[in-house]
């Protein structure tokens, strides 16, 4: 393995892992207030369909990112009018979400398939001006990527260390004690799906936009659905998200420098390595994700315990 | 509040109920034509000698009620404006009723599967479809099925091997344009690595790979040719990571077998790697600067010959492969850093193609194992390529 | 919990719980519809033209007809699949990996022994393809009963390594030497009858007996009782001595095996061969019918029909109105919302049936 090849897997787990961190920690906000969204799929591509087209019709994808967030946050909106003002099941609405994704984003990105546009421009990180080109141009990274640890810590301050974050949390843990204690619980649970879709949103702009380009139908391909795993796994933790994302977005990096390398292992397997690791790590370190669920969460972990 | 809610949903009822009844004008010519939502912007083609017609004026120029010649039902996997393969069936679809007017076309894209593509050719069919051109590969089988039900109607395929007294099929004949692209890339690569992103191991990608890989070999005998699949036709995301990682085993030049090449070739342009385009002409503009070349279907020629055919009463199926030498396939222009050197032996080795006196898969072919495939004086004949499972030796990765 | 119905008073036609059930998924999906027709409109459509073209292709011919109950097969299993666990408060989103499971053992079975004669490889198919999906379910719930990983994630997961796994086999090992991405054609004796002239194959037959099975089992038996029991409060069924643990496991891999035995029907029945990805979702579809359904049979049925009528239907859209086929997730979508918004009518809540 040469240097490149593994300097590579770290460039493809951040470019690749960016969009899947946002999705995963607005996730994250939305589920600390009790509420599990299964259609983050649908939020990614309407978002993404969104964003695109805006930076078709105005040449600047920076109004395309906005118009992405914007929408994720909308879309988000609606989601918890079913499950908030409606009482509507929410695994139920996540998937009609996800339907209504799927289908809306066809029809918004219709006329905008196989169009070029600008896409958001990549500084080098700094400091690696002297390397060759093929080396450095692997750490050439737009604006999205460079804020993603900020961003992802400045939710987590959000959640852990301001009062919204603690009414927020507190609400996903005992909604009736909230409401004793003087908060609104729904206007709090509407306010945290609203700030998980705009990062939804976040993420979908940077997966058109910077990363592939593009505009296709269900260009996705299940994201939505890893970065709700990926919030179990986190045990609802955004820093810890981070390393979730790491994990998935590396297998996924490393099975595909398997496969260019030579190895002659069917490259289904490698295909299927990214998903079996997550459940392996899932099984073994994660066994008390149970109990840091908060509480009230959907009707996921009703049950028995 | 009951009553309300009842008598509601009786005035809705009979709304619907109502509407149902209108006695039905037989299909105007507005209902069935070609339909694309009004707001389609027309495609940008720079592409010279490529038949064009944006999708928009199919719908205005609608016939006249003089009473159609065809019906045409196309099927597409994908999107029709994916600057890749849909793009160029449904400009090769759409050539035919530039040429012959009288001619309706109903078109249905993004078909993916093979259920959906069953039901949306029996919709067509009973649209009054009598001919049917199934562009993507997998709509053979449930192409194949309706045939057998429906003997009167006329099943093109694209792609496929099958043949029954009314289902025919139609390709080009990418190998040879995949060997002179091989060519090209074999003189351009200064690592001696060339870098394939291909979306499943499908035989005709195997095939593709191989003719790749054997061009670029008769001209520099150390290349290597390393193939990375993504699993999805339009799977944008998966795309641009292989075609990272591509990039990242030192490849620099980058070529694909998906849908739309418009994710791998820009990628590869934001990397600095050049690349080679395949499926459609209009695939340059991705890669302005690091283009190479690419090629295209450009098979309205020959749908639109065997559409007359059909309304001549004079069709019979044929396995029609047609190459470049006949129009139905076109090397795009090379782009600016092709040296002229380059130029002229892809010309030179395009002429021997076309002559015969060159072939793509002349034996002996070994693959990656080593074991002999083609014999010395054996070629690879065009039926037998939907079985190839292999890849040629020189080639890195597993097709299965 | 019987009643002796001569004690029952007589009920007025209104207040007959089909009608209502009837009458309130009409409204919805009327609702749904109109909600639909303002997209059709936005995208410059007329929309009665385009729900004449829909139900011209749905109930316009017998063709049509036939093709709305193919449709309705495997998500009417999906959805038994998915009611069943919800009866004791499990959630199991897995029904895609299941089926997928269940596609691929069946497939193994054709494969391996294409000289049985039908009699015998049917059975053996339809074994098979039980015994996949509830391994596949298997899985993610003896991880729950244990503790060691939700069972929400883990079907999610393993249904995204399904489809993969087909896609090792059909390529790997199991690919015609015709064609490289998919098996061979079934032979006869592996594949499921179909009626009359029709693609409704005999996987309708499996749907509704577990239909009318579900059906008894939940209002009659004292089984059915005990879940409804577990579903409405665990500590009551743990001190009546029913093992917790033991149920789950065996409620979920007889869930997996129906959502199993879907993807058996469908390989057999309607494809009559294995591609990779042969499923465009009916796992997904069966859990959001069950939902809408609330769970209770004859909503199963009914929403089942509706799903596939909405489905067969939009084919048609695509060709005369040239919106893009997915764009018929809208009106899927449209009555799901409808159905999930309006918790109302509360005779009908979950839990208060009979």
């Amino acid at each position: 393995m040469s240097l490149l090849a593994l300097l590579g897997v770290l460039s493809s787990m951040i470019y690749s892992g960016t969009s899947l961190l946002y999705a995963t920690i607005g996730e994250v906000v939305g589920q600390r207030a009790g509420i599990v969204n299964l259609g983050v799929e649908g939020v990614l591509l309407i978002s993404a369909a969104t964003g695109y087209g805006v930076t078709v019709t105005t040449g600047n994808p920076f109004i395309g990112v906005l118009a992405a967030i914007l929408a994720g946050g909308l879309i988000n909106l609606l989601f918890g009018f079913l499950v908030i003002s409606r009482k509507a099941n929410q695994l139920a609405s996540g998937l009609a979400v996800m339907f209504f994704g799927v289908g809306l984003s066809a029809l918004i990105g219709k006329p905008f398939v196989g169009q070029k546009i600008n896409s958001l421009p990549r500084y080098m990180l700094p400091g690696l001006d002297d390397l060759p080109l093929r080396i450095s141009s692997l750490f050439r990274f737009d604006l999205l990527i460079y804020l993603v640890i900020p961003i992802t810590i400045l939710v987590w301050w959000l959640l852990f260390r301001t009062k919204w974050g603690l009414g927020l949390r507190a609400v996903g843990e005992n909604a009736e004690t909230a409401f004793a204690s003087g908060r609104n619980p729904n206007l709090v649970k509407f306010q945290a799906l609203f700030v998980g879709g705009l990062l939804t949103g976040l993420g979908a702009a940077h997966l058109t936009l910077a990363f592939t380009m593009n505009w296709a139908e269900y260009m996705t391909g299940g994201r939505g659905f890893i970065a709700i795993a990926l919030v179990i796994f986190a045990k609802w933790h955004p820093i810890r998200a981070i390393v979730g994302v790491l994990l998935f977005s590396g297998a996924v990096a490393f099975q595909l420098l398997l496969q260019v390398s030579g190895v002659r292992i069917s490259p289904f397997i490698l295909d299927m390595v990214p998903f079996i690791l997550t459940l392996v790590v899932l099984v073994i370190w994660g066994g008390s994700s149970k109990h840091a669920a908060p509480a009230t969460l959907g009707r996921v972990y009703q049950g028995t315990e | 509040m009951k009553n309300i809610k009842r008598m509601l949903v009786i005035f809705l009822v009979a709304v619907f109920v109502l509407s149902a009844c209108t006695p039905t004008a037989t299909p105007t010519a507005a209902d069935v034509a070609p339909v694309q939502p009004t707001d389609v912007p027309v495609q940008p083609t720079d592409v010279p000698a490529a038949v064009e017609s944006p999708a928009t004026e199919v719908v205005e120029e609608a016939p006249e009620e003089e009473g159609t010649c065809l019906v045409v039902g196309a099927t597409y996997g994908g999107p029709i404006n994916d600057a890749g393969y849909n793009l160029s069936m449904h400009e090769a679809v759409a050539a035919i009723k530039e040429n012959i007017p009288c001619v309706e076309i109903i078109e249905a894209e993004n078909v993916y599967d093979e259920a959906g593509a069953a039901s949306t050719m029996e919709n067509m069919i009973s649209q009054g479809a009598n001919m049917i051109f199934a562009t993507a590969y997998a709509h053979q089988n449930p192409a194949f099925e309706l045939s057998k039900k429906y003997p009167d109607v006329i099943f093109e395929h694209a792609g496929g091997w099958m043949m029954s007294g009314n289902f025919a099929n139609i390709f080009g004949k990418p190998p040879d344009l995949w060997y002179m692209k091989g060519v090209a890339a074999g003189m351009m690569t200064e690592t001696n690595k060339l870098g394939f992103v291909a979306a499943f191991p499908l035989a005709w990608t195997n095939v593709f790979v191989n003719a790749y890989t054997l061009g670029a070999q008769s001209v520099n005998p150390d290349v290597e040719v390393i193939v990375a699949y993504t699993f999805g036709w339009g799977d944008s995301a998966k795309e641009a990571d292989t075609t990272n990682s591509l990039i990242n085993q030192n490849v620099d030049v980058i070529t694909m077998h998906v849908d739309s090449p418009q994710t791998v070739l820009s990628t590869a342009e934001s990397r600095g790697v050049y690349s080679i385009g395949y499926q459609n002409l209009a695939a340059q503009q991705f890669a302005p600067e690091y283009w190479i070349t690419g090629s295209g279907f450009t098979l309205g020629g020959k749908f639109t010959w065997l559409a007359s055919t059909v309304i001549d009463k004079t069709w019979t199926p044929i396995f029609l492969r047609c190459g470049f030498e006949d129009g139905c396939m076109k090397l795009a222009p090379f782009g600016p850093a092709v040296p002229q050197a380059v130029i002229d032996k892809v010309a030179e080795v395009q002429a021997g193609l076309e002559a015969g006196d060159l072939l793509a898969f002349a034996g002996p072919i070994y693959d990656q194992d080593g074991v002999l495939r083609i014999a010395e004086g054996e070629v690879l004949t065009d039926d037998a390529m939907s079985t190839v499972d292999w890849l040629v030796k020189g080639v890195i990765g597993s097709p299965k | 919990m019987t009643q002796r119905a001569d004690l029952l008073p007589k009920q007025s036609l209104t207040q007959n719980k089909f009608v209502q059930i009837i009458v309130r998924y009409g409204l919805m999906v009327i609702l749904a519809f109109l909600l639909f027709a303002i997209i059709l409109l936005i995208t410059g459509n007329d929309p009665i033209i385009s729900y004449r073209d829909l139900f011209k292709a749905t109930f316009g011919s017998a063709y049509g007809f036939s093709e709305v109950i193919t449709g309705m097969i495997p998500i009417l299993l999906t959805a038994l699949a998915v009611g069943l666990p919800a009866r004791i408060g499990l959630i199991n989103v897995g029904g895609e990996g299941q089926l997928y499971m269940g596609g691929i053992c069946a497939t193994f079975a054709a494969l391996a022994f294409q000289d049985l004669p039908a009699i015998l490889l049917l059975p053996l198919m339809i074994i098979l393809g039980i015994l996949g999906g509830a391994f596949w379910a298997f899985i993610a719930a003896y991880l729950r009963t244990r503790g060691l990983a939700n069972e929400t994630i883990t079907t999610l997961l393993l249904n995204m390594i399904a489809p993969k796994i087909a896609g090792l086999l059909v390529f790997g090992f199991w690919h015609s030497p015709l064609e490289t991405n998919m098996t061979p054609n079934f032979v006869s004796a592996a594949r499921l009858p179909t009626l009359f002239n029709s693609r409704v194959h005999l996987g309708l037959l499996f749907g509704l007996v577990l239909l009318a099975v579900f059906w008894f089992v939940m209002k009659r038996t004292r089984w059915g009782l005990e879940m409804r029991t577990i579903g409405g409060n665990a500590q009551a069924a743990r001190r009546n001595g029913i093992p917790i643990s033991k149920y789950m496991i065996i409620v979920f891999c007889i869930s997996g095996g129906i959502a199993g035995l879907a993807g058996m029907a469908q390989v057999s029945g309607y494809y009559g061969l294995l591609i990779p990805n042969f499923s465009p979702g009916w796992g997904y579809m069966g859990f959001l019918i069950s939902w809408m359904s609330f769970g209770d049979p004859i909503g199963i049925l009914i929403m089942s029909f509706v799903v596939s009528i909405i489905l067969t239907g939009g084919n048609m859209l695509q060709i005369t109105i040239g919106l893009p086929y997915a764009v018929i997730n809208l009106l899927l979508a449209f009555t799901l919302f409808v159905v999930l918004a309006k918790p109302v009518l509360p005779k009908l809540r979950k839990g208060k049936s009979s």
